[in-house]
Formats: structure tokens, C-alpha cells, sequence
């Protein structure tokens, strides 16, 4: 085999073609398969992030539903609780209703009035209000109270009766003059 | 041997050198490599576009369940508040002291010669404990010992519910004054009790049990 003579022309062709080689490979690199496995690896991430989010909230939304199960009977008993205070301003419904209420127990003339009303420390009641009511019974029996109040406090959950003030009427031995301080706890509105 | 003469030389030596043109070869070689590569990028690309749609579906099933889950995770924060909040409000009305039996027990230790005047009762702030005041008068031959037997009855009582009930005179002085008692003028004594008890143990009574009359006209 006879050795292959290069001359100066085909020197430079070879040179030439190297360069064109390397040039095509530096560009296939950079500007083709480069970008497109990037393209692809981003993807690829992008496609583990959404499966792990969408795995996480079907997992949330299942936990979620599960809670709803467990907490049927507290929300039940927060809806009861919610119903306890009326529509509008307390002070609007409620002296009428505790003079209703003792009116039916046999205690009439009774007179309430709000003496304050406060926010909950706690924050899980931060939804809620703290009222304070005097109601003043001018002539009682100390049985039918007794009876008015074991009738308050079983059926108002969320009022109690704070103070209890019952004085003798001089004139009147058998009746009693009664002021009793009671808390409600109401939505706020 | 015949002479042979190639006259063709030259032009033979050229075709040579053209065939075998660094150039060309190196285009050709080009050409072929650049087409493996054309071939590489296009089966990367045909991977990409089956990683987009997956991208697509997975993008898809996301937007499906993101409002779902916005909604269960406020759904989750409603009701963890309403549970706590439940627990707080069963707290307060477990904490109530109940009136109705205090009262109760009081009518019942007050004895036919004992009237009440007063009764002032108040729940603490802080501790949640009880504290009421007692005036009245005891008439008998006796009347500090009608008072005391009082003050013992009450303790007697209020140790049955509640725990460590302390009943103590404030004041305990005698009336110049007379009274009748079943129609018999007897002394009589005004005293004032302070009664100090802690609410646990406390039941809610049945309202159809009803509280006796207390005060008894003399």
C-alpha cells in the first residue's frame, strides 16, 4: 500500500472539514439536543412535582372526609349551640324571651337589662360573645325560683347564672325580691 | 513483452485525486454523521413529546383536583374551629355551677323557727368558687343554738355535693325584741352566714324537682 501523499490543497480540505465536524457537533449539542433534554428533564420534574402534589391532596381531601365523619356530631352540636342565639340584637330578643320564660314559670314583672358585653379570651370562641344580664324578679315565690331557675339552667346550655340576690319582702313574707346576674353566650352577628 | 504506453497518465492521476478529495470524503462523512444525529435527535424529540403528554394528563388530573382540595383543606380548617370551638363552649356549660340544687339544700336545712332575709350568692372569677352570704333570723329558747344548728345542718348538707363546703358566722348577735313562734313569744338571734364551697361535683337537678320553700312566714 502505497502511503497517501497530501498536498497543501488537501491539507486545508482536511482542516476545513475537521472545523465543519467540530462545529456540527458543538452546535447539535448546544442548540438542539441541549435544549430538548433539558426540556425534557424539566418536564420530567415538573411531572414528579404534580404527582406528588395531586398523591398529597387526594390523601388531604381524604383526610378531610374522614374528619367530616369523626366531627358529624360536634358540628351537630355547634349548629345546636349556633341556634340558641336568634336573629338580630341581643338586646332585642333576649329580655323578652327571659320574661317570657318567667312569666311561664310563674314569675311576672320581671325586668332584664344588659349590664355588659365582652369579646372570649380564648381564640376558639372569637366568634362568640360574652353578655351579661341582670334580670330583677320584683315579687317571687322562693319554690317557683327554684323551680324557674332548675328550668333555666336544663334547658340554656350556654347560660349561667352568675350571681343570685333574693332578699325578703317585709311587707309581703311569703314573696321574695330577686336579682340574678346570668351570662349568655352568643354568635356574634 | 510488449511496450505499453499510458497516455491517459495524467488525466487517470487526477480522477484519482478527485475521488479521493479530503473535501468531499469529509462532506460525505459530514452528511452520514449528520444524519445519525438527525436520526438521535428526532427519537429524543418523539420521547419529549411523550413526556409532554404525560406532562398534559398529569397537568390535567392537578387541575382537576386543586379546587377539590382547596375546598376540603378550608373545609378541614372549619371544622378542626368547630371542634375546638365545641370543646371550649362543652367546657363552659360542663363549668356552670348549678343554682337549683344550692337552693334546694338550703330550703331544706332552713328549720320552721330559722327565717332567711337574705340570700346573696356569687361565682368567683378566677377559681370559679361560691360564695354566699346568709341573714336571717333563729328564734328559740335558745336562739345562738337554733343558729348554730343551722350553721351544722348546712355543713352536714352541702358536704353530701360539693366538696369542702366551709359555712362560718359573720355575725351572730341577739334581738331585744320578742317573736312569735307558733303563737309563743321566744327570743330570737340575727345572724349572717358566709358559705364558701367549690362547684365540682355539681349536678344540673331535674327541674320537675321542685326546691322547697325556704322563708317561712313566722
Amino acid at each position: 500500500m502505497t502511503p497517501i501523499k497530501l498536498n497543501k490543497d488537501q491539507i486545508q480540505k482536511i482542516v476545513l472539514s475537521v472545523i465543519g465536524f467540530i462545529g456540527l457537533i458543538y452546535c447539535y449539542f448546544n442548540f438542539f439536543l441541549g435544549p430538548l433534554n433539558r426540556s425534557r428533564e424539566s418536564m420530567n420534574k415538573t411531572i414528579a412535582e404534580l404527582q406528588a402534589k395531586t398523591a398529597s391532596s387526594k390523601n388531604e381531601i381524604k383526610k378531610t372526609d374522614n374528619l367530616e365523619t369523626e366531627a358529624k356530631q360536634a358540628t351537630g352540636r355547634y349548629e345546636a349551640f349556633k341556634r340558641t342565639t336568634a336573629e338580630g340584637a341581643p338586646i332585642a330578643w333576649f329580655p323578652p324571651k327571659m320574661r317570657t320564660f318567667f312569666s311561664n314559670q310563674g314569675i311576672d314583672k320581671g325586668n332584664v337589662r344588659l349590664e355588659s358585653s365582652a369579646d372570649f379570651s380564648q381564640p376558639e370562641l372569637s366568634n362568640w360573645l360574652k353578655d351579661s344580664w341582670v334580670i330583677d324578679l320584683p315579687q317571687s315565690d322562693y319554690g317557683v325560683l327554684g323551680r324557674a331557675i332548675a328550668e333555666l339552667e336544663n334547658t340554656e346550655a350556654l347560660t349561667s347564672v352568675q350571681k343570685v340576690s333574693i332578699r325578703a319582702i317585709p311587707d309581703v313574707p311569703q314573696y321574695q325580691q330577686v336579682a340574678l346576674s346570668v351570662q349568655t353566650v352568643l354568635v356574634k352577628k | 513483452m510488449a511496450l505499453q504506453l499510458n497516455l491517459l497518465h495524467e488525466e487517470i492521476t487526477e480522477e484519482r485525486q478527485r475521488k479521493r478529495d479530503p473535501l468531499k470524503l469529509g462532506v460525505i462523512a459530514l452528511c452520514f454523521f449528520g444524519a445519525i444525529l438527525f436520526v438521535y435527535y428526532g427519537w429524543n424529540a418523539y420521547q419529549t413529546l411523550q413526556i409532554k403528554g404525560q406532562l398534559n394528563a398529569a397537568q390535567a388530573e392537578w387541575n382537576a383536583v386543586e379546587p377539590k382540595t382547596t375546598a376540603a383543606q378550608k373545609r378541614a380548617i372549619e371544622l378542626h374551629q368547630i371542634i375546638d370551638s365545641t370543646k371550649v363552649l362543652d367546657g363552659l356549660i360542663e363549668g356552670r355551677f348549678y343554682w337549683a340544687p344550692f337552693l334546694a339544700i338550703i330550703s331544706h336545712c332552713v328549720a320552721p323557727n330559722v327565717q332567711l332575709t337574705v340570700l346573696d350568692g356569687s361565682i368567683a372569677e378566677g377559681d370559679h368558687s361560691i360564695a354566699v352570704t346568709l341573714e336571717g333570723v333563729a328564734a328559740a329558747r335558745e336562739p345562738r343554738a337554733a343558729a348554730e344548728d343551722l350553721r351544722q345542718l348546712l355543713i352536714e348538707q352541702l358536704e353530701k355535693k360539693y366538696s369542702t363546703p366551709k359555712v362560718t358566722f359573720k355575725n351572730l348577735e341577739d334581738l331585744d325584741t320578742l317573736v312569735n313562734v307558733s303563737g309563743v313569744p321566744t327570743a330570737s338571734a340575727r345572724f349572717v352566714l358566709s358559705i364558701n364551697l367549690n362547684p365540682k361535683g355539681a349536678e344540673p337537678t331535674n327541674a320537675n324537682e321542685p326546691a322547697k320553700e325556704a322563708a317561712k312566714p313566722k
